[in-house]
């Protein structure tokens, strides 16, 4: 397992994490890649045929010769050739996309299990669920409508230009000079269109905060009589935006009608020079009545790819900065595999294989499989068994420690908590009493000393065992999305149902949500429960799994005296039994024999 | 092309925004020269493929030797300036009719900003008005958006379609209806597909929509998860997720993307009869004597007209969505007059007589210019509700007169010329300092002079007065933009403390002759709140402040004091409340002792 350890982090750390994962996703598809290659590659000449088809059909009439159906039907035949490769393309690139996307939110997804607890409560959620959702759709895209997309259209413009150079190479010369300046005009254009369109984004991200904004301060708009400043305001931001938008109208209108003018003329230097009565010129250009129809055709054809590879380029270049933010997230550093259970593992292998290019780790079933297993032996470690021999249930020794960026928030901290025994943390805020409870969980690592529970390590206590040690009450209540069993459970299926509802009564909501429309099957919503019953919904979820250790986090804060009682009897009941260990700035419940624990600090014996 | 004249040049009001015919009428010069361009363009669009089939023909001529050079150097002169031309009428077009559209975006958020501002705070916080006029922004743009395809597609499609029939009929009447049976038959098709088309892609929607909730909870819960170590089965589920994400996307991105080449495929077919029949006329064995130029102008006629007609599904659906975000918006498009700026009463008496609420029963007290009036009592006692009646958001029992005239019988606009007020929520501005404090009123005096800041510079404004007068010029002048500094959405850059000073020296920079201040002073230390107390007295000097506050130390400056607990209020002076209300002169005492604590430290 540390050997793997090792590799993992080492190709974490180098290379292009997100180009691994699409790679991986592309090799175990190797139909699928196959498939795309072909019709790419297929929709390009067979394109190319009709009119060829076309001009041999023009030759014959000019030559006064019937035309046979099976000419017409060769000419149509390729037509619906090109628009059936051309559908199978875009499926083939539908399919692919979706697979890569799948593959890189697995990969965010399993990097989220990895990553030390530290790293996770800095991040923002919604920037991290848009790093999910955004970026990963940016790098499919980069993918798609970006390099498979450019690589068409190029086979598309060299392969007109072969046919060109055989057929005609005048016009090849000729387009040869042309081309290249319409690229750059459409750059420029492209550009252009841009740089307005983030002017408008900016003027657009300003009107969009402005109505919530005005909604939300209403009242000091009228009491102040600012209407008028309201209005000329917002009417100012507007403006911007439609400044902004005109500028890109303007391009908009100028371009394509640009191009077909330069097209015309493209057309009508040829149809001069073959006319022209130089023969050596002519036979340059030379070229039967039906060419000419051949090439009015190609021309027409070879424009169109020149605007879609300036779209590519940049989408390309957009989507370069998701890519960079997926691989920042994806080479944070990780926090060792020994610690998580089945599926994270399980994914870490996977991430393995997939750099060593064997499999992507797209078996669902495969994935299931291991995880399943992993899962049902959670609990093979040693913490369960011989804690009960143990008479010291939480110990802190000689213990300092301070967050990366910041001052030492714990300085040689001593206490020790007996099995069973019910203590209170006092202090004030910033002395250290979250930390406390952070070490405890194993979240982060001790400076120096020791963190000891049951006599153990807390910072190797696997993910697995983490929920049958300690039960975590938190000060507000992270709701899950689900049903009001899902907040006991959370979705954790080693929690039964009956479990989830002895919790419940034990914490006296049983009731309660046995009275709701579909009692424990209730949708869970904000609506449901009171404030305090939130907080007993939250006692509930952490003795559901009958834990050896209650950590109880300021529960009482922002409390009614009445709803404090309510909930000190849920705690007195929830805690028989247990180690309990309450932080609070204030002391619940009664108070026996008290000792300094650091600065600040103060450790006191509070049965519940 | 004078761009930017046009688009800073002021809207002219409409007289009916509840009319959409309104916009198109507003925007007549713009549709105008659209009418005239799109003709030109739409029927100039057949000049292409005439022009093709002739050089053609000309070619083959000159090859046979019955044209010359000339001949062909005439035609091509004439077939690029036709193009030019007609490409010329298109970029107007196409200019104008952006031109209109976004226009007409920018008139109707003007109005629907406009509707917004009026509305009463009652109206607004019904959560269900709050998020129409959030989304109406998105609205408008979908309207325009609709107005300017339709706009659009009736030449691109309309005119440009009959142009491209009526041509084809010329040449052949009988090949051209033939033809003309398959691009009906590929729209047959796609409205057969269009029900599977939205199912799936509702399906896709709603995936999304429990994709990006899972997502939502995985990375927001993820301490949750990680402390109770259900990390792993989150992930298994979220695989879950992903798995049918992925199918139902790859459903429903494949009828969108992989039809389109099918269906030109059908539209197609009719080159068949084109290159049969076609050719069967040139060689004048068919219905009508072709030469080599009508073959190829009838065919490419076709092909443009396939690719056109192909678009013609869009139009449906783009009219469809505007028409439904219209529904949506329609009523809030109310006719707006200007608003002229709140005219500032000069100071006088305010009498409230028995102003009554069931949280604070009746209160009943005068006031005179200078005067302050602490309000207090325990949480939930009313105080907030007694500070917003002033305000009459909601009409209030009892009565409350201003120099003899009631307040809930004013215009808002008098309202406003009198009463200023500052609640709990600080409501500023994402905007800078200065624009918070002065809100756009450049003529906001500095008349209290022994309040000057030594680190603002006086730009003339009173802004560094009222700066200095809530004790913030000295951070503000440190910022790195010092009054230019933005707060951020709801001042979220600034600390609590600093949120709720910029706030006051907003409303002291707003003199009103009745302020009511709603517990301004929370966030500030005792020494601070003392320094700004008094400068608001100077400030103030001649306005009645109304100061509601859960501390008492600076009761003892007020000149009178009501007092609200159990559904009764009582109004006395500070040393009469503390001799015969003995619940108010135990919180003072109280805080009395607190503050003699924290100076002790």
């Amino acid at each position: 397992m540390s050997r793997k350890n090792k590799q993992i982090s080492g190709g974490s750390a180098k290379g292009n994490p997100s180009l691994a994962i699409i790679l991986g996703a592309t090799r175990s598809h190797p139909l699928l890649s196959l498939g795309i290659l072909v019709t790419v590659v297929g929709a390009v000449i067979a394109s190319l045929l009709p009119p060829l088809v076309l001009a041999d059909l023009i030759d014959r009439l000019t030559a006064r010769r019937a035309v046979s159906f099976a000419l017409v039907l060769a000419w149509f035949g390729l037509i619906a050739l090109t628009g059936v490769l051309e559908a199978a393309r875009e499926s083939l690139l539908c399919i692919y996309g979706q697979t890569i996307t799948h593959a890189l939110r697995s990969g965010l997804c399993m990097k989220l299990t990895s990553l030390p607890a530290g790293t996770l409560t800095e991040m923002d959620p919604g920037a991290l669920a848009s790093r999910f959702v955004l970026d990963a759709d940016t790098v499919e895209e980069l993918f798609t409508s970006g390099i498979i997309s450019m690589f068409a259209d190029a086979c598309q413009i060299i392969s007109i230009f072969a046919v060109l150079f055989i057929r005609n190479r005048g016009l090849a010369l000729l387009l040869l000079a042309v081309l290249p300046l319409i690229f750059l005009f459409t750059r420029h254009v492209q550009r252009r269109t841009l740089a307005s369109q983030l002017d408008n984004r900016k003027a657009l991200a300003r009107v969009t905060n402005f109505v919530p904004e005005t909604i939300h301060n209403i009242r000091t708009i009228h009491a102040l009589g600012k209407e008028r400043y309201m209005r000329r305001r917002y009417n100012s931001a507007i403006l911007d935006s439609f400044r902004a938008i005109e500028r890109t109208n303007f391009y908009d209108s100028i371009y394509s009608p640009v191009v077909l003018v330069t097209q015309a003329a493209v057309v009508a230097a040829v149809m001069l020079l073959a006319a022209s009565g130089n023969a050596g010129i002519r036979s340059f250009f030379g070229m039967s009545v039906g060419t000419s129809v051949a090439v009015i055709a190609y021309i027409s054809q070879i424009f169109s790819p020149i605007e879609s590879i300036g779209m590519e380029i940049q989408t390309i270049q957009e989507a370069v900065a998701g890519v960079q933010r997926i691989n920042e997230f994806l080479r944070l550093e990780e926090r060792p595999a020994a610690l998580m259970d089945g599926e994270a593992a399980a994914g870490h292998t996977a991430k393995d294989t997939k750099t060593d290019g064997e499999s992507a780790g797209q078996t669902p079933q495969g994935a299931d499989a291991v995880g399943e297993a992993a899962f049902s032996v959670p609990e093979e470690s040693g913490y369960l068994t011989d804690k009960a021999s143990h008479g010291t249930a939480i110990e802190f020794r000689d213990v300092s420690f301070g967050y990366k960026n910041g001052d030492s928030v714990l300085k040689n901290l001593s206490f020790s908590i007996p099995r069973g025994g019910h203590y209170t943390l006092i202090g004030r805020t910033g002395a250290g009493k979250s930390t406390i409870f952070k070490l405890l969980l194993g979240l982060y690592t001790p400076d120096s000393g020791q963190v000891l529970i049951f006599g153990e390590n807390a910072n190797l206590v696997p993910d697995s065992s983490r929920r049958a040690l300690f039960g975590c009450v938190e000060q507000t209540f992270h709701p899950v999305p689900g049903t009001v069993l899902d907040q006991i459970t959370l979705r954790d299926g080693r929690i039964s149902e009956s479990q989830a509802e002895l919790a419940a009564e034990t914490v006296g909501l049983a009731e309660t949500i046995r009275s709701l429309p579909q009692g424990f099957q209730t949708e869970c919503m904000e609506a449901l429960f009171s404030h305090g019953q939130w907080q007993l919904l939250s006692i509930a979820r952490a003795i559901a799994s009958d834990p050896e250790i209650l950590l109880l986090d300021e529960i009482t804060a922002n409390l009614d005296a009445d709803t404090e009682k309510t909930v000190l009897t849920a705690l007195g009941r929830a805690s028989r039994g247990r180690t309990v260990l309450a932080i609070s700035h204030r002391l619940y419940g009664n108070a026996d024999t008290s000792a300094q624990a650091s600065d600040g600090l103060q450790l006191v014996r509070s049965p519940l | 092309m004078n761009k930017t004249k046009h688009a800073a040049s002021p809207l002219t009001p409409i007289a009916e925004p509840q009319k959409i015919s309104s916009y198109f009428r507003a925007e007549w010069r713009s549709l105008a020269i659209v009418t005239v361009t799109g003709l030109i363009y739409n029927i100039g669009l057949i000049a292409g493929p005439w022009f093709e089939g002739q050089m053609a023909q000309c070619l083959e001529n000159i090859f046979k030797g019955r044209a010359g050079f000339p001949d062909m150097a005439r035609l091509v002169a004439l077939y690029v300036t036709v193009i030019a031309a007609v490409q010329l009428a298109r970029s107007l077009k196409r200019l104008y009719v952006r031109r209109f559209a976004n226009a007409t975006g920018r008139r109707m958020k003007e109005i629907l900003y406009a509707n917004l501002i009026h509305k009463s705070s009652a109206e607004l916080r019904d959560a269900d008005v709050g998020s129409v006029m959030t989304k109406a922004v998105s609205d408008v743009d979908a309207c325009a958006e609709g107005m300017r395809k339709f706009t659009t597609e009736i030449f691109d499609t309309g005119v440009a379609l009959a142009a491209y029939c009526v041509m084809l009929l010329f040449y052949d009447w009988r090949l051209a209806l033939l033809c003309l049976i398959f691009p009906p038959v590929s729209y047959v098709i796609a409205g057969k597909m269009k029900s599977l088309v939205q199912r799936t892609g509702a399906a896709a929607r709603e995936s999304a929509g429990r994709l990006n909730a899972a997502t939502l909870d995985r990375a927001g819960n993820a301490v949750t998860y990680r402390i109770s170590g259900c990390e792993a089965g989150r992930d298994r589920d979220y695989e879950k997720h992903l798995r049918d994400y992925e199918k139902t996307s790859v459903r429903a991105e494949i009828w969108v993307s992989a039809m389109p080449p099918l269906y030109q495929v059908v539209s197609m077919a009719s080159g068949l009869f084109i290159l049969y029949f076609g050719s069967r006329n040139v060689l004048h064995t068919g219905w009508t004597a072709w030469n080599l130029a009508a073959f190829t102008t009838f065919l490419s006629c076709y092909t443009k007209l396939a690719v056109k007609s192909s678009h013609a599904a869009k139009l449906f659906n783009a009219v469809q969505k505007a028409q439904v975000s219209w529904k949506r918006i329609k009523g809030l498009m109310q006719p707006v007059q200007a608003e002229a700026a709140p005219v500032v009463q000069d100071p006088a008496e305010l009498v409230v007589t028995g102003l009554a609420d069931p949280r604070f029963g009746s209160v009943s007290f005068t006031a005179g210019p200078g005067q302050i009036i602490g309000v207090t009592g325990p949480v939930a006692s009313g105080k907030s509700s007694f500070g917003r009646a002033f305000l009459c958001e909601e009409p209030y029992e009892g009565s409350i007169t201003f120099a003899g005239a009631e307040l809930k019988s004013m215009s808002p606009q008098v309202l406003s010329g009198i009463v200023g007020y500052l609640g709990h929520d600080t409501e500023l501005m994402s905007d800078t300092i200065r624009s918070n404090v002065l809100m756009g009123d450049e003529s906001v005096a500095a008349d209290a002079p022994d309040i000057r800041s030594d680190c603002l510079t006086d730009d003339g404004t009173g802004l560094q007065q009222m700066l200095a007068a809530v004790c913030l010029d000295r951070e503000v002048a440190e910022m790195p933009a010092v009054t230019e500094t933005r707060v951020g959405t709801g001042g979220v850059l600034l600390s609590g403390g600093q949120q709720q000073r910029l706030a006051l020296a907003r409303t002291l920079a707003h003199r009103r002759p009745v302020l009511i201040l709603d517990d301004p002073f929370s966030a500030l230390d005792k020494e601070t709140e003392r320094t700004v107390f008094r400068n608001l007295r100077e400030i103030a000097r001649d306005s009645i402040v109304i100061l509601i506050s859960h501390r008492l130390y600076l009761f003892p400056e007020t000149d009178q004091v009501i007092w609200m607990e159990d559904g009764r209020s009582v109004v006395q002076t500070h040393e009469q409340m503390l001799k015969e209300i003995p619940h108010y002169r135990e919180l003072f005492a109280l805080q009395e002792e607190g503050d003699t604590n924290e100076q002790k430290k």
